[in-house]
């Protein structure tokens, strides 16, 4: 059995080995299910995030590439776009037809055309410069916009707790 | 994560192969000749007429989404999509040169006395590799090198094919005895002459004997037929068979009811089972697959085209497990319908149902075993029999589809066809219970 979705992560995994991105790895965590990666991610230098490894996991539709995937966070991640789920609310993985926040730009939404490795550089570049237009995390947009010591005081500490310091 | 990699079922070729070997050049070479959307080789690729290219199926499965190009977001439609003909050319002169470049490339050939002059010297360090030469091709090695030499980018190569320099290599055929060939014929004469040849007339044209021709246009690829150094002319012609694949034409499902839309899909033989979004989808996928076959340059049968559609049902429906029997059922003709070809069945089946009497010899075997060991009843071996038809399946599941896995998947929807005789559709408890009537058969 080899759908489209198998072959065209069984391809980006390649990829993804074989020219690994600065700070990010990924791959599948099983070989019985393609459709379930794992991620990690460097919090981006120069960032309060630095010195951080985030794991999370990303989830694939049966009709990948037409559908985006999910990605979440394992650990406990502080930022205006990541839910206190994990769940992390970006616009390259909202279906051009879906918009729940009614400000995305269709041409920065997900399009079979991007992968992985989009994803999770559009992701760290999203740990450096949350977008706090419509947060999935009010409490920390409103922190990162009013309080920014307080809110990068709070990241730094969740990055040492992550590291178990 | 790591280990997945020693896999050979997860050696899929990638662009970032060309990485860390001398032509890391090739990579975009490489890049541009894969489709968006699938990350694979283009297969028949189609213009949209926002003038970007995708595979046939990647580009109708977008379109039937959205209805936007991927690349630009422009509204389009399948029926303004046109074949890029010469870039499906390129791309099969790629794959088909693929492998015996990155061989070259990963390890570097020796230094032969035959190289020619335009080497470059840095090759000498390479000579240490000279075990690694099987006797069989040497002469494929000695070209291969002075590609590099030439840099070997595509459009050097390519520039040296049509050199007179290119003559040398006929010398594997023709002991070297000062002449050089028409690059046209391939007649040898002198070098002073071939101007006069081909502008006289005299020159026949075609290029007539075979084993004169392999040489100068494969490349060092493992080409060794005419047909397939020309694909433009030799090629084209088995391209077009005579029975010329009509398109489908699209449905608007909104417009039509459930009846109509059930005798739409009979018209069409496909199977006419599951509830009505199940039917739209498995419409559309169909519609799908069979125009983009029209595109291919070699289409697939009918029968083909069946089988990938039940391969798309069983991984798209939520039960993608369960699912395999009614799909099967449905897609060709079942064991007991009386159009089945009982004779081809049994000759490609051979294997699998040596494979599975073998199978359920042992396990009578074991279960005989195990009822003289343990005074245990007989219930362990009948319950085991399941599991283990279970795990060939999710091995066919988990793993690209190998030829052999193909037929486990085909051998379970078989002896799903026979549980079929009970007319139950198929659900769990169903599966738990083996079907005595198959094994039974089986032992016979």
């Amino acid at each position: 059995m080899s759908s489209s979705a198998h072959r065209r992560l069984l391809q980006e995994y390649r990829a993804l080995t074989n020219n690994p991105p600065d700070g990010i790895t990924a791959g599948p965590v099983s070989e019985d299910d393609f459709l379930h990666w794992e991620a990690l991610i460097q919090g981006p230098e120069g960032t309060p995030f630095e010195g951080g490894v985030f794991p999370a996991e990303l989830r694939f539709p049966r009709d990948y590439p037409l559908a985006p995937p999910t990605m979440k966070f394992l650990g406990e991640v502080w930022h205006p776009n990541v839910y206190p789920s994990g769940l992390v609310c970006i616009s390259i993985l909202h279906a051009p037809g879906d918009d729940p926040n009614h400000y995305e730009h269709a041409s920065e939404r997900w399009s079979p055309i991007q992968s992985v490795e989009k994803i999770l550089i559009s992701v760290m570049s999203m740990l450096a410069e949350p977008n706090d237009e419509s947060p999935a995390n009010v409490e920390a947009a409103k922190q990162w916009r009013d309080r920014r010591d307080e809110y990068e005081a709070k990241v730094r500490d969740g990055v040492r707790r992550s590291l178990g310091l | 994560m790591e280990q997945l990699t020693s896999e050979p079922n997860y050696d899929v070729p990638d662009s970032t192969d060309w990485l860390n070997t001398p032509l890391s050049a090739l990579m975009p070479v490489e890049q541009a000749f894969r489709c968006h959307v699938c990350k694979d080789f283009y297969n028949s690729p189609m213009l949209t007429s926002c003038n970007h290219t995708f595979c046939s199926l990647c580009i109708r499965r977008c379109l039937s989404v959205d209805g936007k190009c991927p690349l630009c977001r422009k509204t389009d439609q399948e029926s303004r999509l046109r074949g890029n003909w010469a870039l499906r050319e390129a791309v099969d002169c790629f794959k088909e040169c693929r492998a015996s470049i990155l061989e070259f490339a990963r390890k570097p050939a020796p230094v032969t006395t035959a190289a020619s002059p335009k080497r470059k010297a840095a090759e000498v360090e390479d000579s240490e590799d000279g075990a690694e030469r099987t006797p069989k091709r040497p002469r494929r090695s000695t070209r291969s090198s002075r590609s590099r030499g030439a840099e070997a980018t595509p459009a050097l190569s390519q520039e040296e094919v049509y050199s007179p320099q290119r003559s040398e290599v006929a010398d594997e055929y023709i002991p070297d005895d000062g002449l050089v060939a028409c690059p046209i014929c391939w007649e040898r004469m002198k070098l002073q002459a071939v101007d006069r040849h081909i502008s006289t007339g005299s020159c026949p044209g075609a290029p007539q004997p075979q084993s004169q021709l392999q040489a100068p246009i494969s490349n060092g690829a493992s080409t060794r037929s005419t047909q397939q150094n020309f694909p433009s002319t030799s090629k084209a012609k088995p391209q077009h068979p005579a029975k010329v694949l009509e398109h489908l034409p699209a449905l608007n499902y909104s417009m039509i009811k459930d009846q109509p839309l059930r005798k739409k899909l009979a018209e069409l033989h496909i199977s006419t089972y599951g509830p009505r979004q199940l039917l739209e989808q498995r419409h559309k996928e169909w519609v799908t697959i069979w125009n983009a076959n029209c595109d291919s340059a070699h289409p697939k049968t009918r029968t083909e085209l069946l089988r990938d559609l039940e391969t798309w049902e069983r991984t798209m429906s939520s039960a993608a497990r369960t699912g395999t029997l009614y799909g099967t059922q449905a897609a060709l003709p079942q064991v007991k319908d009386k159009n089945f070809d009982g004779a081809s069945w049994a000759t490609s089946h051979d294997s699998s149902f040596k494979d599975l009497i073998a199978k359920a010899r042992q396990t009578k075997k074991q279960a005989e075993q195990k009822a003289k060991e343990a005074s245990e009843p007989e219930l362990a071996p009948v319950v085991q029999q399941p599991n283990e038809r279970e795990m060939a399946h999710r091995e066919s599941g988990s793993i690209d589809n190998g030829g052999g896995n193909r037929y486990h998947n085909e051998i379970i929807g078989f002896d799903g066809a026979a549980d079929f005789a009970i007319p139950v559709t198929n659900n769990r408890a169903d599966q738990a219970q083996p079907s005595p009537a198959a094994d039974s058969w089986l032992l016979k």
